[in-house]
Order: structure tokens, then C-alpha cells, then sequence
């Protein structure tokens, strides 16, 4: 292993950094009337190639969708080929991994409720491990064992906890059950690789952290709202949160409604829910206390970008960014695509 | 009987100031040349970045001269 040369990548990583959209150009696209004038506003940035290359055979939403994915992949792609072979490495695999977590879990739910092909794929990000031609293989299978199994049949490390949970969600017929086994099993070992006090593991494990603390608020929230026992809560709980132990977590879950566990947040760094409108605790929307939550993850990994500027903290930084402009033009198109008004669009967006 | 404290002074002046400067233009180098592969366009501010430390090696150098000199 080599130590790497943070100079250079970082240098790097800043110049693309200048090349995400900023205020003025997520204006421009909010600005346009429709899903063509999106597109040709996106021509003018750094999309262009992804957006001439997708439109060669797609239209509209679908060009912007598979443009944007393509760009996000081989931003991921690109850093990854930056620390090949160093100590880095293993720090920008952790967070690919995300990825993989995220397109595994879309495959399954889309098996299990017999969605078609072309559809998951639609919704699937190929910027971790699995490159999309794994990924349309998983998504050719027939159900949920079929992919668990090709999983494992490609000794790929998540069929483990897939393989070992089965049976529970066979019998079930719970998808969470999975759910749990591959996040549980994504963040021991994300946790297990950055041990130590090395400042990138610092970096690393701080964000891993913050995430089981936002995984297991929204599993909470989840729990609140279904009516589910307490003492079940325990079993789809994460260990190794930042702020939230398992103790304060069975906790909000016990107070039986979603207001009073979010006053119980007080004096955490989750306090900031305490200001979501009162009509979401009444209706028991918890879709707008999960963007909240997602807001603080994007707005802590992006954060990341004033830290030593010779560490792991500017790759975390700009993965964060990417994924918030990748998530906003998103959401743009869709609800040019839905004509949904401009102040329904902006509330939509995940953080400007 | 000649007097090596001289030249051995000058030549830690001059060795030190290349030491140091090839180490900051190390490090500026290698920043400087992940900025050029992303924009281009600063190439020529790069040029000068990099060429900033070499006057500590040409401070160095005067001081060494003027040692030598001081020799004579």
C-alpha cells in the first residue's frame, strides 16, 4: 500500500467541485418551463456530454434521468481510479458501498412486489462496486431467493446477511427483515475498516455514525407510526450511532407518537425536527421528517469540504455535493414532468 | 592552511534552499498538475506557482556566493 498523494487527488477534487451547479445554474433550471428546456439548460453545463450521449437514444425524463446517473457513476468511478492502489482506497470503497447497499435493497423491494424489469432498473444508481451489468443480471432474476442467490452464487459479501435472514422474511413475508440484515451488515463492516485514530478514519467513521443515527431515526419513526411493540423495536435497530443509543432509541419509541419522540430529541443534534410544521406530527407524514433527516446527512457530508484539506474529508465532501445536485436536478425534471408549481418544486428540493 | 568552515557554510546555504525548494515545488507540483488535468485553463497561473519557491534556492545561492566571495 501506498500512501496517497492527497495533493494531487485533492486538487483534483476541487476542480470538479467547480464544476457542480451552483445557485444561479439549479435557478436556470428551476427557470425553465419544461423537461426539454431542463435539458437544454443542462446542455450548457457540465452534463452536456452525458446529456448528447443519453439522448442518442432516450427522450425527455428518461434522457435527463440516464444522463445524470451515468455523470454521478463516473464521478464515483473516476475519484475510485485517483486512489487505486493506495490507502485511500479502502475510504472511497466504504462510501461506493452505499450505493451498492442502496441498488441491492431496490432490487429486492422491486422482486418483491413483482415490479417489472425495466422499471427497477430505471431506479437503480450503478456508482458502487456492482457495475450495471451486475446489476441487470440481479434484476433479470425472477424473485427475492433468485437474487439472493446469484448474490451468493457470485460470492458477493451482502448475500450473507441476505442468506442468513431468509428464512425469518420467507416466513414473514417481511421485506424489512432483509432490509435490516444488509444495512446491519453494510455498517459493521464500514465500522470495521475505519478503526483507529487516524484522521481519515475520524472522517469516515463520524459520517457512518451520523448515518445509523439518521437510519435508525427513520426505522424509529417507521415503528411510531405502524404501532409496532416496543420491545420489538430492538431487533431492527443498528448499533454504533453517534448521538442515539439503542436505550434512547427504545426509547422514542415508547412514547407511542411521533411529536413526543421528536421532543425527546431535545439537546441531541436532532433537536432541529423540533421545527418541522405541527400538521406532520398530526398526520403522521413522516416522508417530511425523513427529507429533514437526509438534509442534515447532505449538509454534514458536504460540511466535510473545510476539513484538513490533505485528508479524505474533501472525496467525502464532494460525494455529498454530487449526490445533492445528482438528487436536485432529479427532482427538477420530475416535477417539470408532473407541472407541479414552482413553490411545490422548490420545497421539494433537497438542499439548494 | 585553508579554512573548510567557509566552504562547507556556503554549501549548507545553497544545499538547505534546493532542499526546501524542491520540497515545496514537490508538493505544488503535484497539486499544481491535478488542477491542470481538470481546467486547463490554469495552466499558466500553475507555472508560476510552481516557480515561486525557486527563490528560496536562488536566496540560497546569493548566500553562498556571497561566502565564497568573503573566501577570496
Amino acid at each position: 500500500m501506498i500512501r496517497v498523494d492527497y495533493g494531487y487527488m485533492n486538487a483534483r477534487i476541487r476542480g470538479m467541485k467547480g464544476r457542480l451547479l451552483n445557485r444561479d445554474a439549479l435557478e436556470r433550471l428551476i427557470n425553465k418551463p419544461d423537461v426539454e428546456g431542463v435539458m437544454v439548460e443542462l446542455q450548457r453545463t457540465s452534463y452536456r456530454e452525458e446529456i448528447e450521449k443519453a439522448s442518442v437514444r432516450f427522450s425527455g425524463m428518461s434522457c435527463i434521468e440516464t444522463a445524470v446517473r451515468n455523470d454521478f457513476t463516473s464521478a464515483f468511478r473516476k475519484i475510485l481510479g485517483h486512489v487505486h492502489g493506495e490507502d485511500a482506497e479502502k475510504y472511497i470503497r466504504i462510501l461506493l458501498n452505499r450505493w451498492d447497499v442502496q441498488n441491492i435493497k431496490t432490487i429486492l423491494r422491486g422482486k418483491n412486489i413483482h415490479a417489472p424489469a425495466p422499471e427497477i432498473m430505471d431506479c437503480l444508481v450503478p456508482a458502487g462496486e456492482l457495475d450495471e451489468v451486475t446489476l441487470a443480471e440481479l434484476v433479470k432474476q425472477p424473485d427475492v431467493k433468485s437474487v439472493i442467490d446469484l448474490l451468493a452464487t457470485w460470492r458477493i459479501p451482502y448475500a450473507q446477511p441476505l442468506t442468513r435472514s431468509f428464512k425469518e422474511y420467507f416466513e414473514r413475508q417481511d421485506l424489512p427483515v432483509l432490509e435490516y440484515a444488509l444495512d446491519r451488515f453494510s455498517f459493521d463492516h464500514a465500522l470495521e475498516m475505519v478503526k483507529g485514530d487516524a484522521y481519515d478514519n475520524q472522517i469516515l467513521r463520524l459520517m457512518i455514525m451520523a448515518e445509523i443515527d439518521v437510519t435508525n431515526l427513520k426505522t424509529v419513526l417507521k415503528l411510531i407510526r405502524d404501532r409496532a411493540p416496543a420491545d420489538e423495536a430492538g431487533q431492527y435497530l443498528l448499533k454504533g450511532g453517534i448521538s442515539l443509543d439503542l436505550a434512547k432509541l427504545q426509547s422514542l419509541v415508547r412514547t407511542g407518537s411521533i411529536e413526543a419522540a421528536v421532543k425527546q430529541l431535545k439537546g441531541t443534534p436532532y433537536e432541529f425536527l423540533g421545527k418541522v410544521p405541527a400538521e406532520v406530527f398530526i398526520q403522521e407524514k413522516i416522508s417530511v421528517i425523513e427529507k429533514e433527516l437526509d438534509k442534515y446527512l447532505i449538509k454534514k457530508g458536504v460540511s466535510q469540504f473545510f476539513k484538513d484539506p490533505l485528508s479524505i474529508a474533501l472525496a467525502v465532501g464532494y460525494l455529498w455535493a454530487k449526490y445533492n445536485e445528482v438528487t436536485n436536478i432529479r427532482i427538477i425534471a420530475r416535477c417539470k414532468t408532473a407541472d407541479i408549481s414552482e413553490k411545490e418544486l422548490r420545497e421539494e428540493l433537497l438542499y439548494v | 592552511m585553508v579554512d573548510w568552515g567557509i566552504p562547507i557554510g556556503a554549501g549548507i546555504a545553497f544545499g538547505m534552499g534546493a532542499i526546501g525548494t524542491g520540497m515545496a515545488q514537490m508538493k505544488i507540483g503535484s497539486a499544481g498538475a491535478g488542477t491542470v488535468a481538470e481546467r486547463p485553463e490554469t495552466f499558466g497561473l500553475m507555472v508560476v506557482l510552481v516557480a515561486i519557491p525557486e527563490t528560496l534556492v536562488i536566496l540560497g545561492f546569493v548566500v553562498s556566493a556571497m561566502i565564497m566571495i568573503m573566501l577570496e
